[in-house]
């Protein structure tokens, strides 16, 4: 009965009466949101700007200049042997501290990752944990532990494993130690996102297709770990090739890393050309890594697209 | 306004000018001044700044400095806003060589007399303080036996164990002349190829190439190392200090290098004639000596120890009493001020191989 | 890798589940069921979400581990097996497509498990892949294809190792209705042409009917009844399965003296009650009711009220309300003879035949 009435309610309508709105209203209704959504973004772009690239740029001058000239001397000034040899550190350094963290990093993200959610959200926190402490308390508490009278050594030597306390401290190896706990971490949280997003009907299908478990985790799972890898591997690797508290705290000095020649033009020589230099170099040689692995892999893939 | 006073407002004309001292006083004049922070700077308060703002009428406004660098930007950005600033004196002589130190005028020059221009004074640096450059050692290490010089710290047949010595060129060339035989008053200029050569025999054996003094205490209190060249205050503290897991620690002024800290007012400091005034009190004898009972720091005016405000059986720990200054020998800042960057660069590389 | 036995062929095998029990903490999924399934049959697992279709086919597949109870291929108690050593092919609901492999990728896995030489996994790949009609897609990625393709592609993985037995877990649920039901078809033809036994898990029950040789309902961890998909349709054993298989409307009958009784009338049946104890109903299918105009003979005549219409284009429905809160349907064809329907609120007649009444039990005794 009402859909009848309705319908002839419709049918008596003036449809001459109606203004409908034009294509060009409905342009200038797209752009005028669209321009909405632009400016909401504006404060944002600016505040990058200016607290982040604006330092870059005046960096990138910097680097350039000797006094009120231009010259390329701080570029050339990096041909010296104090800062081949330091690069090469700093590069060897970052390789073996991101090797040991994957390889230390994958099996614990997998085990979290494959336990039950409150024990693995317990885990997590330990993971966690010594990111909520000081750089410097965990740089401090490893030279307690590693030093020539220390713990691991008196141990060690109590049990008559050994005669003479072993140099784990104030070296390589020490640096390496200190760097591997403060960047696992990093290694450990996006292998674990990614990991605990592999729905098990991945491995349940690789087993049902005739994959053992050892050939189900290689042929399936670490693949499909991959994003979350290659994000560990470069935020990992990044960081530490802008380390500096950790070699300056357990290297004994003889572990210098790009940072530290940053650092010792600023201070030693005031050189703020040479030392953005030095800054330029390490930004573009990071920003290559990232490039070189985006086209590897897909940045998305490191974003975690899929 | 005096006009306007009279009869029944007097009294509270009266009570008006009474006032104005009191305002002038909230209006005092403010002296920034920064320093390295720390146990030092507290006792430099104790030992100076009190007196300073006393006899000038003036606040004092306590900064913290990190070294050249700080002033090196307060004074690029044209507006400083230390009046005052404590640096090392190499670091004084290479900002004057830079020419960014306001010049003392005569009246405070005529106060520096008695500070030897040997240990940096200039008419741009007022050193404050002396202190030294010397070996310290675990007295377990070595029973019986004394480290008299940098020699010891070569030799590891007699003096077996870790050493540590500072991640810098700045002492160590010194050290390594002087071990292969050079005697201290012809060091300089400094013979670069003979010192690397010395250090390369040296570089085995050094475990900890400190880079903070702090670094420098705590591996020899810890026992990571046997022997330390090292910051007299820093090895005399842990004199004093209960012992650590290293024993008894012990050190010895023999061979000393000489070293000291500067006042110096930045260029285009606001209020650098209060500031020179400032210098002036704090480089009085009797003022100047005071430091050395707050701090294991020597004063850096000669008169200082005929004042008798050092009390005697302080005198043995102060590198430049008159029993000890001999002992050793003053650095030599203008040395440095031409050759530190190319010697760093240099050192760096010797340390990575 | 698996006996071929008397009973089996080379292409199939039987399965046997024997008295499984699957409980997790107090709930039962799998109430000690039993199944012979026959070699070359096509089965369906029917039931709602929870009843344990789920549970008994990952059980076949390995994944899951039964409390109590055993499972056979044929001669070979498998109970025991782990998943990649039972040689079963299976279409997961999600397809569990690796996205990290192509189409061929896909499809070769199982082979390349097996050590079969390349160039044959290249070509078995391109035949199972021309048999679901993917023939041009062996190089796309997983994420180019659409729901439909995927789906293809997960069979052909399924069934490129050529395994005898075949367990899909609602693989059809993800597509729309049209593609759902031309699937249907085309997973039936490639089984009659395969022949591999085939376990179908599915809650849709027309899905069910229109692709099993038997279908095994199941509810609460327990089969309510095995037949044919016209068994189970047209002879249902429990008001249960009436319910639950095809659309029809229960009304509660008394029995007095081996007849039933709709308030008081006697009612004229095609046969007695098969499972006689108990509450008895009768099943009314909106498609087997007629609406009366007049005559009325050997019908039998329930009085009621219209109450809806609801129009769905190939045919019309028209709900019924019979005394006691009641409700009944009647389905009419979309053609252009028979009565026009009644109005809502005005007084209706429905006649049912006697060839086409059901009496069911509210619960069959097990």
């Amino acid at each position: 009965m009402t859909t009848t009435s309705l319908a002839d309610e419709v049918g008596r309508r003036d449809h001459a009466a109606w203004k409908a709105p034009n294509e060009a209203a409905y342009r200038r209704r797209e752009r005028s949101e669209t321009t909405v959504l632009a400016a909401l973004a504006v404060p944002g772009l600016l505040l990058i700007g200016a607290i982040a690239l604006t330092p870059i740029a005046w960096l990138f001058w910097l680097s350039f200049r000797s006094g009120s000239d231009f010259t390329f001397e701080h570029y050339e000034r990096l041909l010296h042997p104090t800062y081949t040899l330091t690069l090469q550190t700093t590069f060897e350094l970052s390789f073996l501290v991101t090797a040991i963290c994957i390889a230390l990093g994958y099996p614990l993200a997998y085990l979290i990752s494959q336990v039950r959610p409150r024990l693995a959200g317990f885990l997590l926190l330990l993971v966690l944990f010594p990111v909520w402490t000081s750089l410097l308390v965990r740089c401090y508490a490893w030279l307690v532990l590693l030093q020539r009278r220390g713990v691991v050594n008196s141990w060690l030597q109590d049990m008559g494993l050994i005669d003479a306390p072993l140099r784990l401290m104030h070296n390589f190896t020490g640096t390496t130690i200190g760097m591997v706990h403060i960047m696992l971490p990093f290694m450990v949280l996006p292998l674990y996102a990614t990991m605990r997003s592999i729905n098990r009907d991945y491995m349940r299908a690789a087993a049902n297709l005739g994959a053992s478990p050892v050939k189900a985790f290689w042929g399936v799972f670490v693949p499909l770990s991959f994003p979350g890898l290659f994000a560990g591997i470069i935020i990992v690797f990044v960081l530490c090739l802008g380390f500096y508290v950790t070699p300056a705290l357990l290297g004994g000095g003889r572990v210098m890393m790009w940072s530290m020649q940053i650092e010792r033009n600023v201070t030693y020589h005031s050189d703020w050309g040479a030392a953005s230099a030095l800054g330029v170099v390490l930004l573009a040689m990071t920003l290559a890594i990232l490039w070189g692995v985006g086209r590897l892999i897909g940045f998305d893939r490191i974003v975690g697209g899929r | 306004m005096m006009g306007k006073c009279g009869g029944a407002i007097s009294l509270v004309c009266t009570a008006l000018l009474l006032a104005a001292p009191q305002a002038a006083a909230q209006e005092k004049k403010t002296l920034t001044i920064s320093s390295w922070g720390g146990a030092f700077q507290k006792a430099q308060k104790e030992a100076w700044f009190g007196i300073v703002e006393k006899e000038l009428n003036v606040v004092i406004k306590e900064d913290n400095t990190s070294g050249i660098a700080d002033v090196r930007t307060q004074v690029a950005s044209g507006k400083p806003t230390w009046d005052l600033t404590t640096q090392g004196a190499y670091s004084c002589a290479l900002l004057e060589k830079e020419g960014r130190l306001e010049k003392f005028d005569a009246e405070t020059m005529k106060a520096l007399t008695d500070i030897p221009t040997t240990i940096g004074r200039s008419e741009h640096c007022a050193p404050q303080i002396v202190y030294s450059v010397a070996i310290g050692w675990r007295d377990k290490a070595y029973p019986g036996k004394v480290p008299e010089g940098w020699a010891a710290l070569w030799d590891v047949k007699n003096f077996p164990g870790q050493r540590s010595i500072r991640k810098h060129p700045i002492y160590a060339l010194e050290m390594a002349l002087i071990a292969d035989g050079v005697p201290m008053d012809k060091l300089y200029p400094l013979d670069v190829e003979r010192a690397f050569k010395k250090l390369e025999q040296l570089k085995p054996h050094v475990l900890v190439w400190w880079s903070s003094g702090a670094q420098s205490a705590q591996v020899l209190k810890d026992g990571e190392v046997d022997m330390v060249a090292a910051w007299n205050g820093r090895i005399q503290a842990l004199e004093n200090e209960p012992e650590g897991k290293g024993g008894k620690i012990k050190t010895t002024f023999n061979q000393q290098i000489i070293v000291s800290d500067s006042w110096m007012i930045p260029k285009g400091a606001p209020n650098k004639e209060l500031a020179m005034k400032a210098i002036a009190i704090m480089s009085r004898p009797e003022v100047n000596a005071r430091i050395s009972n707050y701090i294991n720091y020597a004063p850096s005016n000669t008169k200082s120890y005929d004042t008798g405000v050092i009390p005697k059986e302080k005198l043995p720990n102060l590198p430049n009493s008159p029993e000890n200054f001999g002992k050793g020998f003053v650095q030599d800042n203008s040395w440095w001020v031409n050759n530190a960057d190319a010697m760093v660069k240099r050192f760096d590389a010797f340390l990575q191989r | 890798m698996t006996a071929v036995n008397g009973k089996g062929s080379a292409i199939s095998l039987p399965i046997s589940i024997r008295n499984v029990t699957k409980t997790y903490g107090t709930f039962t999924a799998l109430d000690n069921v039993s199944l012979e399934i026959a070699s070359g049959e096509f089965i369906t697992l029917l039931g709602p979400s929870g009843s344990g279709k789920t549970t008994l086919l990952m059980v076949l597949a390995g994944f899951i581990r039964p409390a109590s109870g055993e499972v056979r291929f044929g001669d070979r108690d498998v109970s025991l097996l782990p998943p990649h050593k039972r040689d079963v092919g299976m279409v997961f609901q999600n397809y569990a497509l690796f996205p990290h492999m192509t189409v061929a990728g896909n499809v070769g896995y199982p082979l390349r498990l097996r050590g079969v030489a390349k160039s044959e996994i290249a070509d078995r790949v391109q035949k199972v892949l021309a048999l679901v009609q993917l023939g041009e897609l062996g190089t796309r990625n997983i994420d180019q294809l659409s729901g439909g393709q995927r789906q293809r592609v997960a069979l052909a993985r399924a069934i490129v190792f050529e395994p005898r037995i075949l367990l899909m877990d609602e693989p059809l649920s993800a597509l729309d209705k049209k593609l759902r039901e031309q699937m249907q078809i085309e997973v039936r033809h490639l089984h009659q042409r395969l022949g591999m036994t085939t376990v179908y898990v599915t809650h849709d029950q027309r899905e069910a009917l229109t692709m099993s040789d038997r279908v095994a309902v199941i509810d609460k961890g327990r089969f309510h009844q095995i037949g044919s998909p016209r068994d189970v349709y047209e002879r249902p054993e429990s008001r249960f399965i009436a319910e639950f298989i095809g659309e029809s409307h229960l009304v509660a009958v008394s029995m007095r003296g081996g007849t039933a009784h709709y308030r008081d009338r006697p009612l004229q049946l095609a046969e007695p009650p098969r499972h006689p104890s108990g509450q008895q109903f009768l099943v009314m299918r909106p498609e087997k009711l007629k609406l009366l105009t007049g005559g009325e003979d050997g019908l039998n005549v329930f009085e009621g009220t219209a109450r809806e219409i609801v129009y769905q284009g190939e045919s019309t429905l028209l709900y019924v309300d019979l005394p006691d809160d009641v409700e009944v349907a009647i389905r009419q064809p979309a053609t252009s003879v028979g009565p026009a329907l009644p109005a809502p609120g005005t007084p209706v007649r429905l006649g049912l035949p006697a060839g086409d009444t059901m009496l069911v039990p509210a619960e069959r005794a097990p």
